[in-house]
């Protein structure tokens, strides 16, 4: 137990004192939540386009932070690939479990203090723009934000594993792209319709937003909250299995 | 009992047989170094005898313990700086040091003793709150050895440790290396002559993946029937080459 917490609490202090991070994780999301915000006020109300007004918005962009949560995932895991880091490690008493752990829950307490701080953004600017925001809502979805957040940081640790530091942020950025748009962050493909939609439920970034969006309104009906919450976590499941089998199968080959 | 032995302990890649059939046998609080050109096969030696490469054939054991079947043991006894300086850039000394030994000890108290014995040994003290990102590649090598060193191994391995390093630096680190002699046995390669020579009790020259002499420098002067460790080196290097064409 030890050896995981001096891991993560290595791994949180590498992230934490990057100034990236912040600017990626925390800067360009509430950029991104004011951009959104302000576009939402010059939608006139007969468009009947509610993806930018706040309730929707807030919970969208809390998973879109979480992109860039997996970013710094996998540049963390491959940068310590690439060098001697990891070496060092691998001659310590550590085990794959301790190292796949250690990277992954301080990037769990990362993303919920970065939803927190979203949530506390979104709160303002609902009272500014007079939308109705459930606090109860908002403080049950940043837990119901974690099997998402889960999620993307596996595939975080999923790409750093196999790929190296210049590669993997490449293909972080794919899936930030991917959840922006597929995920109905930033349009609604629910009003779209047809074969964008069905794109979108082929893929786990809708259901985080879905449901998400579902908690914040306190909409707990099968199809608005649980058939997408039970898809996120069992996409969250199945990443973290892979990713975790995926980075003891590159351990055992890098000792062999 | 010996700290450290081998039996035909090999690595082969594919094609390239990197360590060829070596038997080595070190004894307790021993500095011994393996000595040799780029690509002699050092660093896959210190691999395999810390648990970082298996042996595609042979057997190596540390105080007694095999290398293949109790290598969990073995990781509790032994220390490695790689031959790259692996520390956490953003973490101070003394975070690093503080990281790596709360792997292998739970109690704060025992922690922070060990950091204060090692920052003094090492005199890290005027560094110990900057961040090691901001380090010379003198004092990054030897926060690298005192990570390595932290949780008090029977066995150290140094890979390469003054590579790269200018002659203040290594001079300095070699004496931070002589202040450890006889406290635990230590591997170090190098193809410094001068570091072999004036750190080690014995010295084994390997080439193309063999170990050609092992001794003390006045074995191999003997041996070559040269003078210097250097004239030796070349002498059994060279021999040691045309025997394998």
């Amino acid at each position: 137990m030890n050896k995981i917490k001096a891991f993560s609490t290595r791994n949180r202090k590498e992230i934490l004192r990057d100034p990236l991070s912040y600017i990626f994780c925390l800067a360009f999301p509430l950029v991104m939540l004011i951009i959104m915000s302000v576009l939402n006020a010059s939608i006139p109300k007969q468009a009947n386009m509610t993806v930018f007004r706040i309730d929707n918005l807030s919970s969208g962009i809390a998973v879109f932070g979480q992109t860039f949560v997996m970013l710094f995932t996998s540049l963390t895991v491959s940068k310590d690939r690439s060098g001697s880091f990891l070496v060092r490690m691998y001659a310590t008493p550590m085990k794959s479990s301790d190292f796949t752990i250690g990277y992954i829950t301080p990037m769990i307490i990362i993303s919920f203090f970065q939803n927190v701080i979203i949530y506390i953004a979104s709160f303002i600017i609902s009272i500014i723009t007079d939308v109705d925001l459930n606090i109860g809502g908002m403080i049950l979805s940043l837990i119901i934000l974690m099997p998402s957040a889960i999620m993307f940081i596996c595939f975080g640790l999923l790409f750093g594993t196999l790929f190296n530091e210049k590669s993997a942020p490449g293909l972080c950025s794919i899936i930030i792209s991917l959840s922006g748009f597929l995920g109905c962050i930033f349009f609604d493909a629910d009003s779209t319709g047809g074969a964008m939609l069905k794109v979108c439920k082929s893929l786990p970034f809708y259901y985080c937003t879905k449901s998400a969006r579902a908690c914040v309104k306190l909409d707990f009906s099968a199809g608005a909250f649980i058939i997408p919450i039970v898809i996120v976590i069992a996409s969250a499941a199945v990443l973290g299995c892979l990713s975790s089998f995926v980075f003891k199968s590159k351990m055992k080959a890098d000792l062999s | 009992m010996n700290a450290i032995e081998t039996k035909n302990l090999t690595k082969k890649y594919k094609n390239k047989t990197a360590v060829d059939s070596i038997n080595l046998t070190v004894g307790e609080g021993e500095l011994f170094s393996l000595l040799g050109v780029n690509g002699a096969g050092k660093t896959t030696t210190i691999r395999m005898l810390s648990g970082l490469s298996t042996p595609t054939d042979g057997e190596a054991f540390i105080n007694g313990k095999s290398c293949k079947t109790k290598i969990d043991e073995i990781k509790n006894i032994i220390g490695i700086s790689p031959q790259d300086t692996a520390v956490a850039d953003n973490l101070t000394v003394r975070e690093n040091l503080d990281f790596m030994a709360s792997i292998y000890y739970a109690d704060k108290e025992t922690i922070n003793e060990k950091i204060e014995k090692i920052t003094s040994i090492f005199n890290l003290s005027e560094v110990e709150d900057q961040k090691a990102k901001t380090l010379s590649g003198g004092w990054k090598r030897k926060l690298s050895i005192a990570m390595a060193l932290i949780s008090e191994p029977k066995v150290l391995f140094l890979d390469e440790p003054t590579l790269g390093l200018d002659v203040l630096a290594r001079r300095e680190l070699w004496r931070a290396i002589e202040a450890l002699k006889g406290k635990m046995t230590i591997i170090l390669t190098t193809h410094y002559m001068e570091e072999a020579e004036h750190l080690s009790d014995r010295i084994a020259i390997m080439i193309s993946g063999k170990i050609k002499a092992c001794g003390t420098v006045a074995d191999l002067e003997e041996l070559s029937g040269k003078k210097g460790l250097e004239e030796a080196f070349v002498a059994i290097a060279e021999r040691g080459m045309s025997e394998n064409e």
